[in-house]
């Protein structure tokens, strides 16, 4: 392994938080191509399946995790971990900021169709969303946005890692299904 | 649904001494249900949740509990409540071209709404998967070890009386804030609501942004003398959209006295 390779080992081990490439560059003070080089190798070094330990892009940065098949294992050391519940409501909410951040709380209503005030108050509890000031419009309402949390616990590098949101839409035939039953009842009484 | 609460009608005895007392009805139950039937009671204006509440404070004070009259009473009532929600549907009545016009107009909005709403469903579910799969992965938890920490803290020790002397200044009372700059509010609610009554009377119209002081508070009291005006029927406000230009137009009609004035500035 490369000297430069280990730095980068003993900095990722020794962070309780994912690095990013540009402060692990920083820190390393290694010109690019060396950087990119030894990133590289440390990367196959720690892929999934070598090592107990792999090198996971997660939230904007590097961190090492528990690799998945050392999972059960490691659990009846450290004990069990409980995620947090997460409800439908609750995620349902997360999806609308995900996509629509920096949003507010209006916002997230109007799509959903219900009241978001507690469901936006419990993300931001938990660490899933946060306050990213206001919006330039009447009233200037809060504006909300998810967090590195967020990325983390969901297995994401960044938000541009998010599926699509066009993937999720409605086919034509779906669309005109839903229309022509919202209409039906009112297609029976037309004179 | 008519048949079950009919069928329950001819059941004998258990809510023949149960009377409710409602704004369209005095009587026994048995009774209301059957009027309920032959439609001689309109359902929409009988308060079910009036009836359950009476019924529920008759068991709170009875000291016997009948298991089969109750019983009896919900399955009346759940019957009540399913007729009350069906007649939300349509009665079935034709609808003219305007009326289907709005009908269709209300029906493609909320087709977007539940396309937009799914399509963001979807992706929740999407989500859902994702934290199932990664939630429970670890990373490192603890922190970093204080010698690699870039900044050290010196370990000098602080002496008692130096914490002595910190707290001493927190104790001590603040000195009196200095207030001589602010004043009192030139104006008054019955001062402004005489000076737009007079402007109305000469002008019959205004402008809120034309005669309100530039004055942030007392601006406040001349939309509250406004809002007076308004309240007695003295005049007529009107907005274009929002936050624009307040338009206000004298209303004929009989004027407050004094005394309502005053009043007005007691609160």
């Amino acid at each position: 392994m490369l000297d430069l390779t280990r730095s980068l080992e003993a900095m990722l081990f020794i962070s309780p938080q994912p690095v990013s490439t540009a402060e692990l560059c920083a820190a390393c003070v290694a010109d690019e191509a060396h950087f990119a080089e030894s990133l590289k190798e440390l990367r196959n070094e720690y892929s999934a399946g070598r090592h107990g330990i792999e090198l996971a892009e997660i939230a904007g940065g590097l961190a090492f995790r528990v690799a998945g098949a050392c999972e059960a294992t490691v659990e009846r050391l450290a004990g069990a971990r409980r995620p947090d519940d997460l409800s439908p409501a609750l995620v349902e909410t997360l999806a609308v900021v995900a996509y629509l951040q920096p949003t507010t709380r209006a916002e997230v209503a109007q799509v959903r169709g219900v009241s978001s005030e507690w469901a936006l108050s419990s993300l931001v509890e938990r660490g899933l969303a946060d306050e990213r000031g206001r919006a330039d419009t009447p009233g200037a309402p809060i504006l909300y946005g998810t967090t590195d949390r967020f990325l983390t616990l969901f297995g994401l590098p960044d938000l541009e890692q998010l599926p699509e949101i066009g993937s999720f839409a409605l086919s034509v035939r779906e669309t005109d299904e839903l229309r022509a039953r919202l209409l039906a009842n009112a297609a029976r009484r037309r004179p | 649904m008519r048949r079950t609460l009919a069928a329950a009608l001819t059941r004998p005895g258990s809510l023949d001494d149960l009377h409710f007392d409602l704004d369209v009805f005095d009587g026994p139950f048995d009774l209301l249900v059957t009027l309920i039937l032959k439609e001689e009671v309109d359902l929409w204006e009988v308060r079910v949740s009036r009836i359950v509440a009476d019924y529920a404070l008759r068991l709170a004070e009875s000291d016997e509990f009948d298991l089969e009259a109750t019983s009896h009473f919900i399955v009346m009532v759940a019957a009540l409540l399913e007729m009350k929600s069906r007649r939300l549907l349509s009665d079935g009545a034709l609808l003219d071209e305007e009326e289907f016009a709005e009908v269709e107009e209300a029906g493609e909005e909320l087709a977007v709404s539940l396309t937009r709403y799914t399509q963001f469903k979807r992706a929740a579910d999407g989500l859902a998967q994702r934290y199932l799969e990664h939630a429970g992965r670890r990373y490192r938890g603890l922190p970093v070890p204080e010698r690699f920490l870039r900044v050290v803290c010196d370990e000098r020790r602080l002496p008692a009386d130096g914490l002595v002397d910190a707290l001493t200044v927190l104790l001590a009372a603040p000195p009196a804030p200095d207030v001589s700059h602010i004043t009192d509010l030139a104006l008054s609610v019955v001062q402004e609501l005489c000076r737009l009554r007079e402007l109305l009377d000469r002008n019959g119209q205004f402008t809120f942004a034309a005669v309100a002081p530039r004055d942030r508070l007392e601006k406040a009291v001349t939309f509250f003398a406004l809002l007076e005006l308004h309240n007695r029927g003295e005049a007529r406000l009107h907005q274009s959209g929002a936050f624009a230009d307040i338009v206000v137009r004298r209303l004929d009609g009989p004027r407050a006295s004094s005394e309502d004035d005053a009043l007005v500035a007691v609160g």
